[in-house]
């Protein structure tokens, strides 16, 4: 394992500064999907629920968008004062606040 | 536990009432059969108002109204409006000094001869005539406004209002499959945006998982008060250059993921690539003396005209025993040099049936653009962008906030939030010449909000 880790760091070491920078931002959505797989794969094999078992994923506070005019207010305060926008959703502010 | 004795005085009451009790359940048991099964709610309305408040600088209220339609079982329209009002101080951009400073800006155009009876604007200022050139008809109007000494330079007349609507519509195509789409515009004084938007969504492994897929197009218009300054020019209070436009695409793909009975999870990358004026027109550079510190000059700012922005976004919502906790993290880079990492975390706390708080608490850290300069210095070249705006500086914020809600049924909620924000960055950074070493040149940002809320739906 440590002669791996030793041949990926040697290679990086000679990759341009993009490439680098690009691997990092892959490595960052790697270590997301990782972490969601290793999470949800800790209790059990497969993920998902029956459709028996949908009773607490239809609560209004388990929806993904479910409070969506508080988040909108809320990335648009953020938009006008913080240079990052996006990810949740669009990243244009529809505004002139930034 | 102590019992009551049994009153004998109650049997008949009792009796009374369990023989009304059961006629009722009969009557109402057969009325119920001819009944259709009662419908959903089909309309819903949502509604806001935000009071946002900067200590010493800018104030805002914003009420906001959302109301969605499901026309029938595939399809739902979905129209917002929204209104803002902000008044108050804005950074300017320049380094703060040992003097005082005046900055001038262009505040009207009149015809010719117009007699001009207005001695002050808005913040302080005071108007002055711009002698006009031989020949013209009109004749501009400045803003002067000085700065007392050792004071970070604020437009203390910053006044804006908007109104924004958009319209949507949803329609599944399938069981599985939706496509939905919509428009929405923004209008400012100085300031119009449109944009137009579709996507679609296709859920897979019996509703398990979602993966969707958007894009956006926004076209921009600028048109600032006073007319759109060049780059790297000195700030001055003549009328500038016409309007200017900025063109945005955006795409979203995301995947929605169940991953057991309690825990559904997001995953999304985002990518935009904006095209057109992305300048602040009312922010200013400091040219500054080599030796001394003290600005000599004031220019308009210069960002590049093109941004490719991407991100990269994780939300969790996992459902305990009755409470909900909500985790999210965003990372972003663009081609202007910035990084963000952002990390959210809210806890809903269901106290009873009835009611719940909800802490939150939000940590956000950026880089710096390439270009953020916190002054220039005469007599080295001048870059081709610089901008001394503290939004496109390294810094990092917290938000801590706290909501109450009151579900009053499955189809009303109240609710109300507060929070406190406060963003930190370097005022002091190395290298600082002369009397800038004593000033600070990033003074942190702190605000408060008020938001109230309620949704209503039948």
């Amino acid at each position: 394992m440590r002669n791996i880790f030793e041949r990926c760091s040697a290679k990086r070491r000679h990759e341009p500064r993009a490439t680098r920078k690009s691997r990092r931002l892959t490595g960052v959505l790697g270590v997301l999907i990782a972490a969601t797989g290793a999470a949800g794969g800790a209790g059990c094999t497969t993920f998902g629920a029956k459709p028996w078992e949908h009773d607490l994923l239809a609560e209004h506070a388990m929806q993904v968008a479910s409070y969506p005019l508080e988040t909108a207010i809320d990335e648009h305060i953020y938009f006008s004062k913080e240079a990052s926008s996006g990810g949740r959703s669009f990243a244009g502010g529809g505004c002139g606040c930034n | 536990m102590q019992l009551k004795p049994r009153s004998p005085g109650n049997a008949p009451s009792l009796r009374r009432a369990l023989a009304a009790a059961a006629a009722g359940l009969l009557a109402g048991g057969t009325g119920r059969a001819q009944e259709p099964p009662s419908d959903p709610p089909s309309t819903t309305i949502d509604s806001a108002l935000l009071v946002y408040h900067e200590v010493n600088r800018v104030q805002a209220i914003e009420p906001e109204l959302n109301l969605t339609y499901k026309v029938n079982e595939d399809s739902t329209l979905a129209l917002g409006v929204a209104a803002d009002s902000l008044t108050g101080a804005t950074p300017l951009g320049a380094v703060p000094s040992t003097l005082p400073q005046t900055y001038v800006r262009p505040y009207k155009v009149v015809p010719l001869g117009t007699p001009v009876t207005v001695t002050s604007a808005s913040g302080g200022s005071t108007v002055m005539i711009i002698p006009p050139a031989t020949g013209a008809k009109t004749q501009t109007l400045g803003a002067s406004t000085t700065v007392v000494p050792n004071t970070y330079p604020l437009d203390r007349g910053f006044y804006d209002r908007r109104v924004a609507g958009h319209l949507g519509w949803e329609q599944a195509l399938t069981e599985t499959l939706k496509l939905d789409g919509g428009v929405a515009y923004s209008k400012e004084h100085d300031y119009r945006s449109e944009s137009a938007h579709v996507g679609l969504s296709k859920d897979i492994d019996a509703h398990n998982t979602t993966l969707s897929a958007a894009v956006n197009y926004e076209s921009d218009l600028s048109s600032p008060l006073g007319g759109t300054p060049t780059p790297l020019t000195e700030m001055s209070a003549e009328w500038k250059g016409p309007d200017a436009t900025l063109h945005e695409v955006d795409a979203v793909l995301g995947i929605t993921q169940v991953m057991n009975r309690r825990w559904l999870t997001t995953l999304s990358y985002s990518y935009s690539d904006a095209h057109g004026y992305q300048t602040d027109p009312y922010k200013i550079i400091s040219v500054v003396d080599p030796v001394t510190g003290q600005p000599m000059r004031q220019l308009y700012e210069s960002r590049p005209e093109s941004r490719r922005k991407q991100s990269a976004f994780f939300d969790n919502k996992i459902h305990l025993t009755a409470d909900v906790i909500s985790a999210s993290l965003r990372a972003y880079k663009d081609d202007w040099g910035i990084k963000s990492l952002t990390a959210d975390l809210r806890y809903r706390w269901q106290i009873g049936a009835n009611y719940y708080i909800e802490p939150h608490v939000r940590y956000y850290t950026q880089g710096a653009a390439d270009f953020f300069r916190y002054y220039l210095v005469s007599g080295s070249a001048v870059p081709a962008y610089a901008s001394a705006d503290t939004r496109l500086a390294k810094f990092h914020a917290q938000t801590y906030g706290m909501k109450f809600g009151v579900p009053f049924d499955a189809t009303s909620e109240l609710y109300a939030r507060i929070e406190y924000y406060d963003q930190h960055g370097n005022g002091s950074p190395a290298g600082a010449i002369g009397q800038l070493q004593q000033q600070n040149l990033f003074p942190d940002l702190k605000a408060y909000t008020l938001l109230l809320g309620y949704t209503y739906a039948f």
